[in-house]
């Protein structure tokens, strides 16, 4: 199909245009995919219409393979469950994950650190009175913690990408074992459990992978960014010596998709 | 068996006392009781106490009056209408409310296993985070574990040892909650609960309570719901308490009935983001209002009607929900 090929040019789409072109390529076909709300949900429908047909995709709120004919704008709404094969609840789908069958989870964060080790539950000081309370996990760390790749989405900041993430809500691939909280392999925590972890993260300048030490490394920078740049924009030492390049533009018939099939009413492309 | 009373919300409100445990229907933003929520308010419940799946829109308010002493769960916010709960923030960055961390599976478990009859569940769930940083089980630092509250276990949590496989995961306590209050579709006159849609954890958490109030879309005979047994979800003898409203979700949405309201809910949360700002919303949408039917005129026949869900779709189609048409 030559419309996979036509790439746009620099200035012919939006920093979320190619998160969530580079998030949908994350997807294998026949994937069972667990998505939260937003940029996951333009994602896997996405990937649905084009190169991953046969993924699945699950929320959390107890929909299973819904064929939504308008997009949700949470994983609880009516629109999840339309044409899915089943609208069962929480406990159904959590089950699933815990007993496995989860392929691949997309969520997001708000700090990161090299080990894949996610924030989302407080800025600064935690305990008794915290510095800045954000959301709190939800089933991020749950979904994260069973699946055997994930693919975090998130903003490329210097106070975002941290040596040191302030509280782990959602664990990477070295984690503290309880209770004593000393940093050991996620295997030597999940025991039988163990399926994967973090597998991508997707920034507004880069794509990033992890190594066989569970530590990331940029894969490749986005069109008008240097891998120096994207560097300067992370808190730890980014292994930037595996670079392959530049990260494949949105095609014309991708942007197509996003803008008038997937999310015509502009909800999460305005 | 005991067949559940039709009362109203002021009644079904008032037999809950301050300082109760508290859980809810739905998720997120979706099927929350909030006419419940609101008359609580009215009521000035104080203290209580809630264990939930998950936060939303109707847990938010309820913390933003000045309704909650302690809350546990895994999330607050409105989804994509407030990206965080901002009533729950400023309240705990000011040390006035006491938030427990779990993670969304943890609390399911929790509700699981007290809708077993169960002590603990186990689960490997979110295993290797600060959640379960022992230093940060906030109700343990209060010297809250010491088992004068029957709603609150002697651990947050235990790491065992599995002998059957050789494995090692995580006991999460069972949670009872006093109250369960629910918002679903449909209520046969004997109590039946059909729920349309995604269940969420509502069946757990209607089982793990020890009172249970209803609101109801429609109360229907009880001979309609039996007809198809298996697409109901609780029987009416788990149920004590069932209210008779319309619209008892908005503005959080209801599958088959109406969309969640987020123009609503995202004013609602700019007012949420300072006391002073919340508190005049609170007086506008809940104090100045005598009951759930002046809320319903007081948003008006359009509005509704916008949100009215399409019947053969489950949602409305004519809601606008984005910048494009």
């Amino acid at each position: 199909m030559n419309t996979m090929n036509d790439y746009v040019g620099p200035g012919d789409f939006k920093p979320i245009d190619l998160l969530a072109v580079a998030a949908a390529r994350e997807v294998r076909d026949g994937d069972i995919v667990f998505a939260g709300t937003g940029l996951p949900m333009l994602a896997i429908a996405l990937a649905q219409l084009t190169t991953a047909p046969n993924a699945v995709c699950i929320y959390e709120a107890g929909s299973v393979d819904g064929r939504p004919i308008s997009i949700p704008t949470s994983v609880g709404d009516a629109r999840c469950s339309y044409q899915a094969a089943i609208a069962s609840g929480t406990f159904d789908v959590t089950n699933q994950l815990q007993r496995g069958v989860v392929d691949l989870a997309f969520l997001g964060g708000a700090e990161i650190d090299r080990y894949g080790n996610v924030n989302t539950t407080a800025i600064g000081r935690y305990g008794l009175i915290p510095q800045k309370r954000l959301p709190g996990g939800g089933g991020n760390s749950d979904i994260n913690s069973l699946a055997r790749r994930t693919v975090f989405t998130m903003v490329q900041e210097k106070r975002r990408f941290k040596e040191n993430v302030d509280f782990i809500t959602s664990p990477g691939w070295r984690i503290p074992k309880w209770p004593g909280g000393e940093m050991v392999p996620k295997a030597e925590v999940y025991n039988k459990a163990m399926r994967g972890g973090p597998s991508a993260v997707i920034s507004d300048m880069g794509v990033f992978y992890f190594d066989a030490d569970g530590e990331m490394y940029l894969d490749t920078v986005h069109p008008g960014f240097t891998p120096e740049q994207v560097r300067d924009n992370c808190s730890f030492d980014l292994n930037i010596s595996r670079v392959k390049g530049e990260t494949l533009p949105p095609t014309r018939h991708e942007l197509e998709l996003l803008y008038k099939t997937i999310d015509p009413e502009g909800i999460f492309l305005p | 068996m005991a067949k559940p009373q039709i009362i109203s919300l002021q009644e079904a409100v008032a037999l809950i006392p301050d300082g109760a445990c508290i859980t809810f229907s739905g998720f997120t933003i979706w099927r929350r009781p909030m006419a419940a929520v609101y008359e609580m308010i009215r009521q000035g419940k104080r203290n209580l106490h809630l264990a939930e799946l998950g936060g939303g829109t109707h847990s938010e308010l309820l913390i933003g009056a000045g309704c909650v002493k302690i809350w546990e769960s895994s999330w607050m916010g409105h989804e994509m209408y407030g990206k965080m709960g901002a009533n729950l923030a400023r309240k705990a960055e000011r040390g006035e409310i006491i938030i427990e961390d779990y993670s969304l599976m943890h609390m399911l478990a929790r509700l699981t296993a007290g809708s077993m009859g169960l002590p603990y569940m186990p689960s490997y769930a979110s295993m290797g985070t600060d959640i379960l940083n022992p230093a940060y089980d906030n109700l343990g630092q209060l010297g809250l574990r010491d088992g004068s509250n029957p709603k609150i276990p002697n651990k947050k949590y235990e790491i065992v040892r599995d002998n059957f496989y050789d494995s090692e995961l995580l006991h999460l306590p069972a949670v009872n909650p006093d109250w369960c209050i629910a918002a679903v579709q449909t209520v046969g006159e004997e109590g039946t609960v059909r729920i349309s849609g995604q269940v969420y954890v509502d069946s757990e958490a209607t089982k793990a309570s020890d009172k249970v109030i209803v609101l109801a879309e429609n109360i229907v005979p009880e001979e309609y719901l039996r007809r198809e047994p298996t697409q109901n979800h609780i029987p009416g003898y788990q149920i004590d308490y069932i209210v008779d409203m319309p619209w008892a979700a908005h503005p959080t949405g209801s599958f088959g009935h109406y969309e969640t309201d987020g123009a609503f809910i995202g004013e609602l949360y700019q007012a949420s983001r300072r006391q002073e700002t919340m508190d005049q919303w609170l007086r506008e949408w809940v104090y100045d209002i005598p009951d759930h039917a002046a809320y319903l005129d007081k948003l008006g026949v359009a509005r509704l009607e916008a949100l009215r869900a399409n019947p053969v779709l489950g949602y409305s189609n004519r809601v606008k929900r984005g910048t494009r048409a």
